[in-house]
């Protein structure tokens, strides 16, 4: 083989495996700053400066633009409680209650990190429109078609997607102590065909 | 030996090849928005962008929110400082600045200043106008500036775009 045939075929495997291996492990965690909450999963170097280099990879992938942990916390969630996929064939019950933030939000997302395209415009609950009883407690249907609840995000066409909880301006507690934050659950109700 | 020698060469092009592309993603990535906005929009960088309320067929960013009326505004110092304004807003309201390489060097909201935001951007040590309110300090040449309001309904977003139509990104000359 020339050598210069040889070199090329070693500086194209070598990209390959390189550009794949970076690519491969931005999009499957292995960062630091993780931390996780039942499936809630977060990272405490969100957009902050003294980020690494994977978490900054990551957290651009994933969520460019995100505002660094004192300003506003994030957790994404892929599983529901029993650790299954999230399933837009599914229906799920999340509850929740009051949450150490001056306001919050959980939003669904399809697999491109893109907003589920249904027509539906139910896209979201946040702290100002659920609808929650005496003590805060609320309760939203995930789910493909509305049913009965007072709280819906409609997830049709989502496919395997997946939930982001955003606290902005959280307090105290929420910064310090988050593994003392009870975060939503979510449950599988049933699902149309095999999830 | 000459086989040992072609999988260390394979390893080290890879290597640093994973390096690299691991450091140059989040800049990429930061460089599409800014060319990808400044496409659809026309709108050249030290302006702000007013975005349209996020639905479904929302794509300029990833994981949008759709309770929050999204402004955006691509600096660019090589003319020097930029001056960013935004109004006040009755609700959770912030302004926050991004670097090239994605991180959040900056963020101020309406508790911390009631009266709504102004402040600066000046690129490292580069001396700052003696008016300015508050300077931030830019790593980088270029970046973004996100505006984030409050506006879970239709009705409030409507408000928050009224309010934010007078808001400031500009440089400074």
């Amino acid at each position: 083989m020339k050598p210069a045939v040889h070199w090329t075929l070693i500086a194209g495997l070598g990209l390959v495996l390189g550009v794949g291996s970076a690519l491969w492990t931005v999009r499957h965690g292995g960062f630091s700053g993780k931390i996780s909450y039942g499936y809630w999963l977060g990272n405490a170097n969100t957009g902050s400066a003294a980020a690494d280099p994977y978490t900054r990879s990551v957290v651009a992938a994933i969520g460019l633009l995100a505002l660094n942990r004192s300003e506003a916390i994030y957790f994404t969630r892929f599983k529901d409680d029993a650790g299954a996929p999230l399933n837009e064939n599914c229906s799920y019950e999340m509850r929740g209650g009051k949450l150490p933030t001056r306001w919050w939000s959980i939003t669904a997302y399809a697999a491109d990190n893109y907003l589920p395209v249904n027509g539906q415009n139910a896209l979201s609950v946040d702290a100002t429109r659920v609808v929650a009883d005496a003590n805060g407690g609320w309760v939203a249907r995930l789910s493909s078609a509305r049913g009965t609840d007072a709280n819906w995000i409609a997830t049709k066409g989502a496919g395997h997607y997946s939930l982001t909880l955003r606290l902005y301006n959280p307090e105290p507690l929420a910064l310090e102590h988050a593994d003392q934050v009870s975060l939503p659950t979510v449950v599988r109700l049933s699902c149309e065909s095999a999830p | 030996m000459k086989a040992l020698k072609t999988i260390a060469a394979v390893l080290a092009v890879a290597a640093v090849t994973h390096i690299a592309t691991v450091l140059l993603l989040p800049h990429a990535l930061m460089q599409l928005v800014i060319s990808g906005v400044k496409y659809k929009t026309g709108t050249p960088a030290n302006e702000w962008i007013h975005s349209p309320r996020v639905t479904e067929a929302s794509r300029a960013i990833v994981r949008p929110a759709p309770d929050l009326a999204y402004s955006m505004c691509s600096y660019d110092l090589a003319q020097g400082p930029v001056h960013v304004t935004a109004a006040a807003w009755d609700d959770y309201m912030s302004v926050s600045v991004y670097s090239h390489n994605s991180d959040n060097i900056f963020v101020v909201d309406d508790r911390q200043s009631p009266g709504g935001a102004d402040f600066v951007i000046v690129r490292g040590d580069d001396p700052a106008p003696a008016d300015a309110k508050t300077v931030v300090r830019s790593p980088s040449r270029t970046g973004v500036v996100i505006q984030r309001r409050l506006a879970p309904t239709q009705a409030r977003w409507e408000a928050a775009n009224v309010a934010r139509q007078r808001d400031i990104c500009a440089a400074i000359h």
